[in-house]
């Protein structure tokens, strides 16, 4: 398991490094002087076109690309990103401010759906052929056909203007911070967030589900005397969840993706919102930076889904497959 | 002598519904098992065999249910079970599968699952019926594994079954069915998986523990060389049917069906002379969803009579212990039982 670990940490490097060399081109072929988002705006304004010139020449922004690159490469390492090109604030303090909001919304949505898809499908698989199965295959179809802002706004207009139950957007109630005090906040992105992944995973499991329940092992199970809950949970569903990881990590960028959308329906200050409003306002040096995080944050939850596969598939551990 | 049977299975009939469609996979099946004896059930592909074991349990497949006949479990004179009064996943049965009577799959190469170890899915079944340690349970199968010819049995108990040949994983599902000491062990085709050399150990190691454990046996098979070898009493199968059983050598010295004697010419069977020829049976099996009027074995037999096509044989006991299913032998039943 500590070589798979390792193996695995080790593949991590290189896809880490290309998605940074793609930020670098992107940021390279950003309109304007790059010198505008390298040092605070409010400086700038009292430079001479000279000292600019100078600055540019400190800076190193006329060394060839490759030394540029790594020079980027080691300020984002001590976490100097630049500057917004908006209001002249730093990016790393922008990102240290959303991306908590961000992870907290995607990770809590990411666990419920994974939670409610697999429970969903498994149930759906027992009672296969069943009103209780039909029904879920039905709310599933509706789960993935419709989009997810549609869901989020349609929850908006019921749960939060019509009954006034949650708050229709926000992360928080001014002078509130605490996380239970979030929680109301919460409730309706992490919830719309993971509809159409959990409608997925449903339909995935239980696939899954009725193939494994099928399978001779399952018999062999059953032979031994263990109760029905015991072959359908140990036996069944065990092995039924193993294909079902690679449709989890195939859909973490989806979900991530999807903090773009829902956090402007619901108004919440993550990173995706965070995105749209700097696209909006040309300012590309943060769009590039939050872009880098996001792919950061979808590599680490892949990496930790396929090391959660490898616990759950001794094949895998041991390098047969 | 009704007291010498631990299991009899008595006009059992087992159908599956797929669809609008019924299949009748086992028809008025009648055989008894004598205690400490090996049954032996023959027949071709599709004529049953599995669905038979599978109904003992009631482990058998969604699509199909047991609509008549019974199986009667006897573990001590005293106590007789009838176990298709149980329903299909009940306590009751649950407490005689595995303990009592344990099975061994047709396709057991896949019968282990693939993310547990062995000595975790042996253990599986031990602590489901016995009330033991884990150290006491974990050394008890360390012995059984040992004595199954499996080589460093303390390091293999943590192997994964992918880790394992197919001979060594059948010697694993044996160790599982024999683990808790059941009186009967069910074997479908437990070594049509193997390689020639492999299928004698299986055997031997079968053979072995049922004479250590006084274990009794049905074994199914579509190879009548293993029957000769290692039954006490046979019962051939056809198209659901049981159409003859008798012991091995009322079966193999004086065959009666005309589809035993077909079986008979038609496989190699150990100590038979260079120059006989081997044949075929002519036709091929219905399918299975046919239904007929008269005998199953009528559009193929050499002998079919008008008779034949017209009504179902009923069996008939031609000799203690010896039954045949033909209008062939109408007279010579010794009496009329249906
Ligand atoms: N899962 C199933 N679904 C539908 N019909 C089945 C199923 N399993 C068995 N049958 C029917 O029951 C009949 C008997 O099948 P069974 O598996 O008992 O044959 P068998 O004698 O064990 O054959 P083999 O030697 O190939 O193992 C088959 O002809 C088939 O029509
Ligand atoms: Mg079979």
């Amino acid at each position: 398991m500590l070589k798979y670990f390792f193996r695995r940490l080790l593949s991590f490097i290189p896809k880490i490094l290309i998605i940074t060399i793609l930020i670098f081109i992107g940021l390279e072929f950003v309109p304007g002087d790059p010198i505008s988002y390298l040092i605070p705006p409010e400086q700038m304004a009292f430079m001479t076109e000279e000292t600019i010139a100078n600055m540019r020449e400190n800076l190193g922004l006329n060394d060839p690309a490759y030394i540029r690159y790594f020079k980027w490469l080691g300020n984002i390492l001590k976490g100097d990103m630049g500057y917004s090109l908006i209001n002249g604030v730093k990016i790393s303090d922008i990102i240290w401010t959303r991306l908590p909001a961000t992870i907290e919304l995607t990770a809590l949505g990411f666990a419920v759906a994974t939670i409610l898809g697999l429970l969903f499908g498994f149930i759906s698989a027992l009672k296969r052929n069943t009103p209780i199965d039909y029904s879920l295959t039905a709310l599933g179809m509706v789960g993935v056909s419709i989009p997810e802002f549609f869901f989020g706004l349609s929850a908006i207009v019921v749960f939060g203007l019509t009954f006034r139950w949650l708050p229709p957007g926000g992360r928080m109630t001014p002078g509130q911070p605490g996380f239970f005090q979030r929680i109301p906040y919460l409730v309706m992105p992490v919830l719309v967030i993971g509809i159409s992944y959990t409608a997925t995973l449903m339909r995935y499991t239980r696939g899954s589900m009725l193939d494994t329940m099928n399978k001779d092992y399952v018999k062999a199970a059953r032979s031994k005397g263990l109760s029905e809950t015991r072959v359908n949970l140990v036996h069944s569903f065990r092995n039924a969840i193993i294909p079902v990881m690679i449709i989890i990590v195939n859909r973490i960028p989806i979900l991530i993706a999807g903090t773009v959308v829902i956090e402007s329906v619901f108004n919440y200050p993550g990173m995706g919102k965070l995105i749209l409003e700097s696209i909006s306002g040309s300012d590309m040096p943060v769009v590039m930076i939050a872009t880098f995080f996001i792919a950061l944050a979808v590599l680490i939850a892949s990496f930790l889904v396929d090391l959660l596969s490898a616990l759950l598939d001794p094949r895998i551990r041991f390098g047969k497959m | 002598m009704e007291k010498d049977y631990i299991l009899q299975v008595k006009n059992l009939e087992t159908r599956f519904k797929i669809g609008k469609k019924t299949v009748h996979a086992v028809n008025d099946v009648s055989f008894n098992l004598r205690r400490g004896t090996t049954l032996g059930v023959v027949g071709e592909s599709g004529c049953g065999k599995s669905v038979t074991a599978l109904s003992i349990m009631q482990l058998l497949p969604k699509a199909a249910h047991i609509e008549g006949g019974q199986v009667l479990y006897t573990p001590s004179p005293e106590q007789t079970l009838n176990l298709t009064d149980f329903k299909r996943n009940s306590k009751e049965l649950r407490s005689i599968r595995g303990k009592d009577i344990a099975m061994i799959f047709q396709d057991s190469l896949s019968s282990l699952d693939p993310v547990y170890s062995i000595g975790w899915q042996i253990m599986e079944n031990l602590r489901m019926h016995e009330k033991l340690s884990k150290k006491e349970a974990k050394e008890k199968i360390i012995r059984m594994l040992g004595e199954l010819g499996i080589p460093s049995p303390e390091d293999r108990f943590k192997s994964y079954p992918f880790e394992f040949s197919g001979g060594m994983k059948q010697r694993v599902m044996i160790a599982i069915g024999m683990i808790c000491n059941p009186n009967i062990l069910i074997a479908d085709e437990p070594t049509t998986a193997l390689d020639v050399t492999i299928q004698a150990q299986i055997l031997a190691l079968i053979k072995q523990m049922q004479q250590e454990h006084g274990t009794s046996v049905i074994l199914i098979t579509h190879n009548m060389g293993i029957v000769a070898e290692i039954c006490d009493e046979v019962a051939v199968m056809y198209m659901g049917r049981v159409v003859e059983f008798g012991s091995l050598l009322q079966i193999f010295e004086n065959p009666h069906h005309p589809y035993t004697k077909a079986l008979l010419k038609s496989v190699p069977v150990l100590g038979m002379g260079k120059d006989t020829e081997l044949e075929s049976i002519e036709g091929t099996t219905p399918d299975a969803s046919t239904v007929f009027k008269g005998c199953e074995f009528e559009p193929r037999c050499p002998f079919a009579m008008k008779k034949c096509t017209e009504e179902h044989p009923m069996v008939c006991e031609i000799e203690e212990g010896h039954e045949v299913r033909c209008w062939l032998y109408e007279e010579k039943c010794k009496d009329d039982r249906r």
